[in-house]
């Protein structure tokens, strides 16, 4: 039985893990935990403790939980601290310790796996969240990590079979709204509904959908939300997608420049980077039978 | 010459058919809308037969007693009969009833017949009266009374108001029926006025029948009057009686007669008789038949007669022109025996050159035609008077048909040029071959083979004989027979334009052979072969009655074209047939040669050419493929399929490995697997042949074939899987082939078969498990009595490690056809191949994730034997093996995967990130070489492709992809979304180009067109509409690039030397020439008119004015006329420019030089920008990405659904 679910069944964190899965991080650490029952003072402060990871305070999670490490629940959070941070190979070995020692646990499962899964090991970071006993994060992590391998048919299985004992939880939604986006459709439209709250999210289904003018206005909203550098970073690539789109290859360009300097590793720079190369390569292969002398 | 020919071959396959008809044909009559005719029997039966085929296609028993007489309707489905029920019917064909009948007659009906324009019908009968009924409305429109007997026969005039009839009373009788018309002059249309018009008409018709009056009665049989008719268009009339004569009867006295009537009679015979002479010009006698009645086709030369027992359909005279053909031109004798030519160079046909008039009977025209390129002279035979020929020297100058001065002539059946010098005459009747010089003087005389029946041209010095069992092949200079072929009956012999084959043509035959008589191929037509011409690349092409057909040397034929009429098939050149219509006009037939060209070039293993045509042309999909399969090339067949299923047969059978698991991975049905686990292990493919197996879950093949291989490790894994399925056998057998006596103990126990654990633990020398056993059983040793156990045997070890890799294979070496397709082989480029026959990852998409996944099992940890079992396996077998597949992972494509693979489009292939095969489609569609000035496009469209979706903190967003197809949820039809469409170019980029044009700022205008060009070639449009929108788009952008491009270079010319200026001067004036926008075009010619003022060119200047002036109204336009008044004082030129201004002509987009109509030009592929020859091969200038003039296919910017 996981705490993740008392909280469920219980209702007493419910709002912080909705302010959470939100991606309303500073709502998250606003709470005052004072009130909380003893049982769902750990869940909620490891709650608080991955809001400040999201939003880039890794030093003082570290400094927070130092001294508390053999609590797996904690020492899950470190993991993903020192992965997110600049220590990425101490972060993976301390995930992949927990993920071998500690796999009941559902914050391991579920922060170990994060750590795997962006290390690039998606199948064992699957092995590890499989293991989970109906905890509703484990599903929406696993349903994105098969979405990362483009196994859209795995993902719709993993949110179906949730939906049949948590009906109608958040977080299910929003991972059936994921799936939704690569099925497309009507899909796009539910998605769109669903990511209310998302404004980010939101603006992506919208570009789905086509709506290209609106997609643009939230994803400028969104730009000037700057307590999230992660998620203003997000709303930047999104919006270079955009103006693409609308033939403003300016525009682009300039976006793209400041997503340079605000996040190098953006999979948007990433990518286009190698695309860059690959076309220089493809295209050497190339030559008119009678060059021009001149 | 008593009987043609003619008659008696056309008559035979209606008289077989006819056979079973056992009573007198009454009547046949012609259809003008299809080869039938109606033939009404005795037996009350009417039949439609169609004439070519000899087969009845339908019958009418509706009347009873015999049927006298039928009719076709002109232009409506219908036809008309009367019989001797007194009942005139009117049926049609179309539905096959009886549509009603017309009760009035009081006795038998003779003959009926409609109206050529009217809705009438005229019939006439025994009752002695003659009526007119109208079928429209069904009623007796008119009663001629007159005759005192039987009227035998009543027929219209075909163009006056006049009717003629025959009756027993020995008179014929023509009527007036002018008056009847007029009452009726609006027949079609049915007004209220007309039909009261009409009902008092008929009223007016009781008290004096005004509406037909006898014209003439014509008196001078001896006997009744059986038959009559007019002349079709001389004032004559014919009639035929039991006086046994046939009359003629003019209705003036101005006109001379000439034509040909024909008659049958009673006294078996069918006769034609000349007019003029009034003679019988032939006559055809049947033994046992009596002919009654005779019909002629309204318009095409075909007759009918009907007698005792059949019909049979004959031509009067032979319809097959004389031709020749020398090079280039084609000499042909016309209807009139005029010689004329026609020249397949300029398609022109000459005047008359020469008039055989005087050749032979008028009435037989010449049968062949020689010609002789050195005396330029003709020999042309004639079957007259059995068999005359004449050679005559064509005039030099044609200016008209002239009577030959010089004819040189002499008998025989057939004659033909042999030499420069001599020419062969062959008499039938002397069975003898006479070579003659030009004199016309005997030089030798040849013993023909007996029974020879013509004679051919064989060659040089040769001649080919006919006999009607075989084809001799003599050499006229050793009188010597060569070679001899049993070929039957053959009628004409055609030599291909090389001479290196001939075809023989028969009835139904075609024989092709060589010069040396050796045959080649024959072919079998079940309808008659009228004709055939050779294709220069060595194809033949034939007509039949109604279809061209080709065949080449290998015997392998199709059909090319339908034809409506028959021709005679002279000469094929490219796309053009031509021929001889039976009228002896020339005609072109368009054809696509595309087909045999491809089937030519496959047998002559021209791959250049295959691919070209493949290329060039669109060949139909299904029948290729199934010829190339059956013709035993199926790997070339397996680059056109699409079809997985087809084209995992065809790779099977070409053994191209690689391309049937990419198909068996997308069908993923058992039996392919098994089939292609079959074909791998003969290969000895044998990752192949595990794949397929894991895909069938045949572990117990699995398992051997890990044995098999020495795959020690991959055994050991399948005996654990054995062991999570619990299935004792496979367990067994894979301890077995481990040598692991414990594993299978364990497992004997397991299943409580101690006995055998205890053996196989004895045999082992395994004494503590015996004890453990022994225990168990509560035995002892000695209550145990084993037989006798020899040792163990030893595991053989493994001496090759097979399992590494696969049977050495030589290196799969691609067709040159494939490594075309593949990538253009000019360009070089060479996708490695491994020696296992897959392609490395990098060359081609489509190698997913399964194959890696069992390459890597050897990888994974010991515990997950979690292989890719593939997502299709049934629910039932799956629900076994969850337990042991812990992960069922495995990676899956990406959307932008299947954008790929979705779409034959570049720019959709930009979007999924295949860049590679984008350069290909685009190199391949376009000639795109130059791909650097595209990187912005490419990337901008990739960037364009997909969203970020932030989901999970610490992972990377989730990336989706947008699709154009929004509403589209199957990821086989889903494609990207492409920015900057055409309406965007159109709205935005060319409005940036024209202010750019407006406001002079040339250097930013040719760049906005030149991008506007780049993003014109990787894009999409959604409508076939919009293609030629796009393509429209792309040559403005093309002019104005090149426009630009002529103003730039004008201002870096200077005007401060001669040359300089007189080259800016011409740039000026090229300047005008792309096709802008009026308003921009105004601009050009305006800076040009200025310029040619500035340096008091004149003429040059006027012409500009002219053409603002033309141009319309405009800011312009008053300086125009000013410049137009002041220049046409003096219009001269002070420097002479190479411009002329009454010149069409484009502009060389790399010299600035005008290209003129009919100078040799390449273009680009892309932009269609014109250069001088000599840029071929060199970069475009204006698009700056297609080669000039590279082989190219055509852009492609729309995909129609699938």
């Amino acid at each position: 039985m996981s705490s993740t679910e008392q909280i469920y069944t219980e209702g007493e964190l419910m709002t912080i893990h909705n302010d959470y899965h939100h991606n309303a991080y500073t709502k998250v650490l606003a709470h005052n935990l004072t009130q909380t029952s003893t049982s769902a003072v750990l869940s909620a402060r490891i709650l608080q403790l991955r809001a400040q990871i999201a939003l880039g305070n890794q030093a003082e999670v570290l400094a927070d939980i130092s001294g508390e490490e053999d609590i797996p629940d904690l020492a899950a959070v470190q993991a993903l601290a020192l992965y997110t941070s600049d220590s990425e190979a101490q972060g993976l070995s301390l995930a992949e310790s927990l993920a071998q020692t500690q796999s009941d646990n559902a914050t391991v499962q579920i922060l170990a796996a994060t750590v795997l899964a962006a290390a690039g090991k998606i199948e064992e970071a699957l092995a590890l969240v499989s293991k989970h006993q109906g905890t509703l994060e484990a599903v929406a992590l696993g349903t994105q990590l098969q979405l990362l391998v483009n196994r859209t048919d795995l993902a719709e299985r993993e949110v179906k079979n949730a939906k049949k004992w948590a009906q109608d939880s958040l977080l299910v939604n929003i991972a059936e709204s994921w799936v939704g986006l690569r099925v497309g459709g009507d899909r796009y439209q539910q998605a769109f509904y669903e990511f209310e709250e998302m404004p980010v999210a939101q603006s992506v289904a919208e570009m789905h959908l086509g709506r290209l003018p609106e997609a643009e206005t939230s994803l400028r909203n969104a730009m000037e939300d700057t307590e999230n550098e992660a998620m203003q970073s997000h709303a930047i690539a999104n919006l270079v997608v955009v103006e693409t789109l609308a033939g403003r290859g300016a525009q682009a360009k300039e976006l793209l420049a400041s997503l340079q300097t605000r996040m190098p590793g953006h999979p948007l720079l990433v990518d286009l980077e190698e695309k860059d190369a690959l076309f220089d390569e493809f295209a050497a292969k190339y030559a008119p039978k009678v060059k021009i002398t001149a | 010459m008593s009987s043609s020919p003619n008659m008696l071959t056309k008559a035979s396959p209606i008289a077989n058919t006819s056979a079973p008809l056992t009573s007198l044909v009454r009547v046949k009559i012609f259809s003008r809308q299809g080869p039938w005719i109606l033939v009404s029997l005795h037996t009350s039966t009417i039949q439609l037969w169609d004439y070519r085929m000899g087969t009845l296609i339908d019958r009418y028993e509706e009347h009873d007693g015999p049927v006298r007489g039928v009719d076709f309707h002109r232009t409506q489905p219908l036809f008309v009969s009367g019989g001797d029920d007194y009942k005139i019917k009117v049926w049609s064909y179309q539905s096959k009833r009886c549509l009603f009948t017309l009760n009035g007659h009081l006795d038998y009906v003779r003959t009926v017949y409609f109206h050529h324009e009217l809705p009438w019908i005229l019939s006439c009968s025994d009752d002695q009266t003659i009526r007119i009924w109208n079928w429209q409305n069904r009623s007796l429109i008119c009663t001629m009374t007159g005759h005192n007997h039987y009227v035998m026969c009543a027929q219209f005039h075909p163009k006056d108001d006049l009717i003629v009839s025959a009756s027993l009373d020995q008179s014929v009788r023509v009527w007036d029926i002018s008056g009847l018309r007029k009452k009726h002059s609006a027949p079609t249309s049915m007004t209220f006025e007309d039909q009261i018009a009409r009902a008092n008409q008929n009223q007016a018709d009781m008290f004096g029948n005004t509406d037909a009056v006898v014209k003439f009665v014509l008196e001078g049989h001896d006997r009744g009057v059986n038959w009559v008719a007019f002349h079709p268009n001389l004032p004559l009339i014919v009639s035929a009686g039991d006086d046994r004569l046939v009359k003629l009867w003019r209705m003036s006295e101005t006109k001379a007669w000439e034509d040909l009537i024909l008659s049958v009679g009673e006294d078996k015979t069918l006769r034609v008789w000349d007019l003029n002479k009034r003679t019988s010009v032939q006559s055809f006698k049947r033994e046992n038949d009596r002919f009654w009645v005779i019909a002629a086709h309204p318009e095409i030369n075909l007759f009918a007669a009907g007698h005792d027992n059949g019909v049979m359909v004959f031509k009067l005279e032979r319809e097959r022109p004389a031709s020749t053909i020398h090079q280039d031109v084609l000499f042909y004798l016309t209807r009139d025996k005029q010689v004329k030519s026609y020249d397949f160079q300029k398609n022109t046909e000459s005047p008359s050159l020469l008039s055989l008039k005087k050749l032979g009977s008028p009435w037989i025209p010449p049968r062949t035609m020689s010609y002789n390129p050195a005396e330029r002279a003709v020999l042309v035979t004639s079957p007259t008077d059995n068999g005359t020929y004449q050679l005559i020297n064509l005039p030099r100058d044609s200016s008209g048909a002239l009577e030959p001065t010089d004819v040189k002539q002499g008998y025989g059946s057939a004659a033909v040029f042999v030499a420069r010098n001599r020419f062969a005459v062959f008499s039938f009747a002397n069975q003898q071959v006479d070579i003659k010089d030009l004199q016309n003087n005997t030089t030798k005389s040849l013993k023909p083979p007996t029974g020879t029946t013509d004679i051919y041209f064989g060659g040089n010095g040769n001649i080919l004989m006919i006999t009607p069992t075989q084809v001799v092949l003599y050499d006229i200079q050793q009188k010597k027979q060569l070679a001899e072929l049993a070929v039957a009956a053959v009628k004409y012999v055609v030599w291909s334009t090389d001479g290196s084959c001939a075809a023989l043509l028969s009835k139904h035959d075609v024989t092709i052979i060589n010069k040396n008589l050796e045959q080649l191929s024959t072919l079998h037509e079940t309808i008659r072969i009228k004709s055939a011409a050779w294709d220069d690349a060595g194809v033949l092409l034939y007509s039949t009655l109604n279809h061209v057909k080709y065949t080449l040397m290998n015997g392998d034929n199709g059909i090319v074209r339908t034809l409506d009429q028959t021709v005679y098939l002279v000469r094929v050149k490219g796309k053009a047939l031509y021929c001889l219509d039976r009228n002896a006009k020339p005609r072109v037939l368009n054809i696509d040669p595309t087909e045999y060209r491809f089937k030519l070039a496959l047998v002559k293993r021209n791959y250049e050419e295959m691919l070209s045509i493949i290329k060039t042309s669109s060949l139909v999909g299904q029948s290729v493929i199934a010829y190339l399969q059956k013709k035993g090339y199926p790997e070339i067949a397996l680059q056109f399929v699409q079809d997985p299923q087809t084209r995992f047969e065809l790779a099977i059978e070409c053994g191209n490995l690689e391309v049937a698991v990419e198909m068996a991975k997308q069908l993923d049905r058992p039996k392919l697997w098994s089939r292609l686990a079959t074909e791998a292990l003969a290969h000895g493919n044998h990752q192949t042949v595990e794949m397929a197996y894991q895909k069938l879950r045949q572990f117990d093949k699995l398992s051997f074939l890990y044995l098999c291989t020495g795959d020690q490790e991959k055994s050991l894994r399948m005996a654990k899987i054995a062991e999570h399925r619990g299935d004792a056998t496979s367990r067994f057998q894979n301890s077995i082939y481990l040598g692991d006596p414990i594993s299978r103990i364990e497992m004997l126990k397991e299943i409580d078969m101690y006995p055998l654990a205890y053996a196989t633990a004895k045999s082992h020398g395994l004494e503590e498990e015996c004890q453990l056993i022994l225990d168990a059983s509560g035995l002892t040793e000695e209550e145990i009595a084993l037989p006798d156990i020899g040792k163990p045997s030893d595991l053989p070890h493994i001496v090759v490690p097979t399992h590494q890799a696969n049977w050495p294979v030589k290196a799969a070496s691609f067709s040159f056809f494939q490594k075309a397709l593949l990538g253009e082989i000019e360009d070089g480029e060479d996708i490695p191949i491994r020696s296992d026959g897959f392609r490395d990852e990098e060359g081609i998409d489509g190698e997913n994730g399964d194959l890696q996944d069992t390459n890597e099992l050897a990888e994974e940890d010991d515990d997950a034997v979690g292989w890719d079992m593939g997502e299709d396996i049934n629910v039932e077998a799956e629900s076994d093996f969850v337990t042991v597949d812990g992960a069922e992972g495995g990676t899956g494509s990406s959307e932008a995967d299947g954008w790929t693979r979705n779409s034959p489009l570049a720019a959709d292939h930009v979007a999924g990130g295949s860049f590679n095969t984008a350069m290909q489609l685009l190199n391949r569609q376009v000639g795109a070489v130059n791909f650097a000035p595209l990187k912005s496009r490419f990337l901008e469209i990739y960037q364009g492709s997909r969203t970020f979706l932030p989901a999970s903190v610490g992972l990377p967003p989730l990336v989706n992809y947008i699709r154009r197809t929004v509403d589209e949820t199957d990821l086989r039809k889903v494609l990207p979304i492409i920015p900057r469409d055409l309406e965007s170019v159109a709205t935005i980029d060319l409005q940036a180009g024209y202010t750019a044009m407006n406001s002079n700022k040339l250097e930013d205008g040719l760049q906005i067109f030149k991008r506007i060009l780049h993003t014109l070639l990787v894009n999409i449009v959604n409508t076939q509409f919009q293609v030629a929108e796009l393509e429209r788009l792309v040559s403005t952008a093309s002019e104005y690039a090149i426009a630009m491009s002529i103003e730039l270079a004008r201002r870096t010319v200077g005007e401060d030397s001669e040359a300089k200026l007189k080259r800016n001067l011409e740039l000026s004036a090229y300047f005008t020439i792309p096709k802008l926008e009026v308003t921009h075009r105004n601009l050009a010619l305006m800076a040009a008119l200025r310029q040619a003022v500035k340096h008091k060119n004149n003429a040059t200047a006027l012409s500009f004015a002219n053409r603002v002036i033309a141009n319309g109204t405009s800011r312009f336009t008053e300086q125009a006329n000013k410049v137009k008044t002041s220049c046409e004082r003096s219009p001269s030129n002070k420097i002479d420019i190479e411009y002329d201004p009454f010149a069409e002509f484009d502009v060389c987009a790399a010299s600035f030089t005008p290209i003129y109509p009919g100078t040799a030009s390449v273009a680009c592929p892309f932009d269609g920008s014109k250069y001088h020859t000599k840029y071929k091969g060199q970069l475009c200038r204006v698009c700056e990405v297609c080669e000039i003039a590279a082989p190219a296919s055509g852009l492609r910017v729309f995909a129609a659904a699938r």
